[in-house]
């Protein structure tokens, strides 16, 4: 059951299902199982930015300005910001690419999590901007007992699917005893199980949690404050969106039955215990509301307006993977987030007006007389 | 049913022939809207708040519920859009509607 990096197998790989199929081996794309994951990866390349290219030269000395309990507000988001890509910059690679089944979605894999990597040397970039000594900071993700605890709950699904996976790809389905954890049970449908509930967790992850920390963001932003860094955070998002989309997609075509009948079954099964993975993180967002506004509120923003935006974006993400909505809060509580959201003016350098649908040689050819239609000399 | 008064700045209606215009009910009131843009500026042009994020048709945002009626997409959203959906930021409405906000 070992994994092979280039299967040997004749197979048809429009046949396979998204997971626990045969192993990829050629990388083609003229024929295609589910084509809106090649869409989602030409979409993520179309948005490709650099975080160099965001000049930060005033957050500095509006960082220096900020009273102390707004810098804690800011350091604290940006730490939990680094925490979320530090696990998305890896784990969707280590756990999904043994055990995908179809190329264009073996590649929208690679492309999603490069992404996220752009986003993690961001934050460096931004840190490194504002304050002397950038090791405080990213030395505090790991001993910060408010993070730590955000770390465990993002990366406890991960982290059981890899170690199922791991103990497949050498043992195969069984009972095993695995020293220091007891016995583990490995079968396709426990597999697949896990699979589910970790793409649940990392919609959940990029659909919500980050949405907590670029309301932060906007934030200072609606203050004219850190502003480079809500330029920054405005790129994060519009590739947030994106990758949300893809796990929302591998979700729904799960449910449907139309990729895995047995999937379909599992989804089925797996239905409250998704909600309470979506309501749970959103209990822990609230509680992470109050830690960053534990000293004091910024304008426009404290733990109760924040701890409602929770509320209202977990029921419309809920919603979006055919999930019943849990809270009763109806309305966005910030509704100017969404001018910060938009992507179309989206923009890094004045000269590179950049229409988030650019496309390097998207130039038409094509040309006939209507085209001078509307042409005087 | 309540009208909704709509201040109309599209000049894409050619003056001589008149544009195709389909109602949109939302619950008690409705709204005329033209096959000329999406129905989500449409909406908010008429002061109703739709959520939205992107506004291309991949982030699902705001997808709405659709009870009757047809819309298209010029081109066809990265968004999954669930059975009796639309996505309001790239939808065309193609016929009178009912629809329903969250």
């Amino acid at each position: 059951m070992s994994y092979s990096t280039f299967n040997r197998k004749h197979f048809d790989s429009t046949k396979e299902p998204m997971f626990f199929g045969e192993n990829v081996n050629v990388a083609r794309y003229d024929q295609q199982k589910h084509p809106i994951f090649e869409k989602l990866i030409e979409k993520q390349l179309s948005f490709f930015w650099r975080p160099e290219e965001v000049d930060l030269s005033t957050d500095r000395k509006d960082f220096q300005r900020l009273e102390a309990h707004e810098q804690h507000i800011f350091l604290s988001n940006l730490k939990y910001q680094t925490l979320l890509d530090s696990v998305q910059g890896r784990s969707p690679n280590v756990a999904f690419l043994p055990i995908v089944s179809l190329p264009e979605l073996e590649t929208w894999i690679e492309t999603w999590s490069f992404s996220e990597t752009i986003h993690s040397r961001s934050y460096t970039h931004i840190i490194r901007n504002i304050v002397n000594d950038p090791s405080k900071i990213f030395d505090d993700i790991v001993n910060n007992e408010e993070i730590t605890k955000r770390a465990d709950s993002v990366s406890i699904y991960y982290d059981r699917l890899i170690e199922m996976v791991n103990i497949y790809n050498t043992m195969g389905t069984g009972t095993f005893t695995i020293p220091g954890k007891g016995e583990i049970t490995v079968s396709m449908a426990a597999l697949k199980k896990a699979l589910y509930l970790t793409i649940a967790s990392v919609n959940v992850l990029e659909a919500i949690r980050f949405y907590v920390s670029f309301a932060c963001s906007f934030g200072f932003a609606e203050r004219t404050l850190m502003e480079g860094n809500a330029k920054i955070i405005k790129l994060i998002a519009r590739d947030e969106a994106l990758h949300l989309t893809g796990t929302q997609h591998m979700l729904n075509l799960m449910a449907s039955g139309k990729d895995d009948p047995e999937m379909a079954l599992i989804a089925a099964e797996c239905q409250d215990e998704v909600r309470n993975i979506f309501i749970e993180a959103a209990e822990q967002e609230k509680e992470w509301a109050a830690y960053l506004f534990k000293d004091g509120s910024m304008i426009g923003l404290n733990a109760q307006i924040l701890g409602q935006y929770v509320e209202y974006i977990t029921n419309v993400r809920m919603q979006a993977v055919g999930l019943e909505a849990h809270f009763a809060t109806k309305n966005n509580p910030i509704p100017w987030i969404n001018a910060w959201l938009v992507s179309d003016n989206v923009q890094v350098a004045p000269q590179e007006a950049e229409i988030s649908s650019y496309l390097v040689g998207q130039t038409d050819n094509s040309l006939d007389d209507s085209d001078f239609d509307d042409f005087d000399l | 049913m309540i009208p909704i008064s709509m201040t109309s700045t599209s000049n894409s209606a050619d003056k001589d022939t008149n544009p195709v215009l389909h109602k949109v009910t939302l619950g008690e009131r409705f709204l005329m809207v033209s096959e000329d843009e999406p129905l989500l500026v449409q909406l908010e042009r008429a002061g109703i708040t739709v959520e939205y994020q992107c506004r291309e048709g991949y982030c699902s945002s705001c997808s709405i519920k659709l009870l009757k009626g047809t819309v298209v997409y010029l081109s066809e959203p990265l968004a999954w859009i669930h059975d009796g959906h639309l996505l309001a930021c790239c939808a065309i409405v193609k016929s009178d509607i009912d629809i329903a906000l969250y």
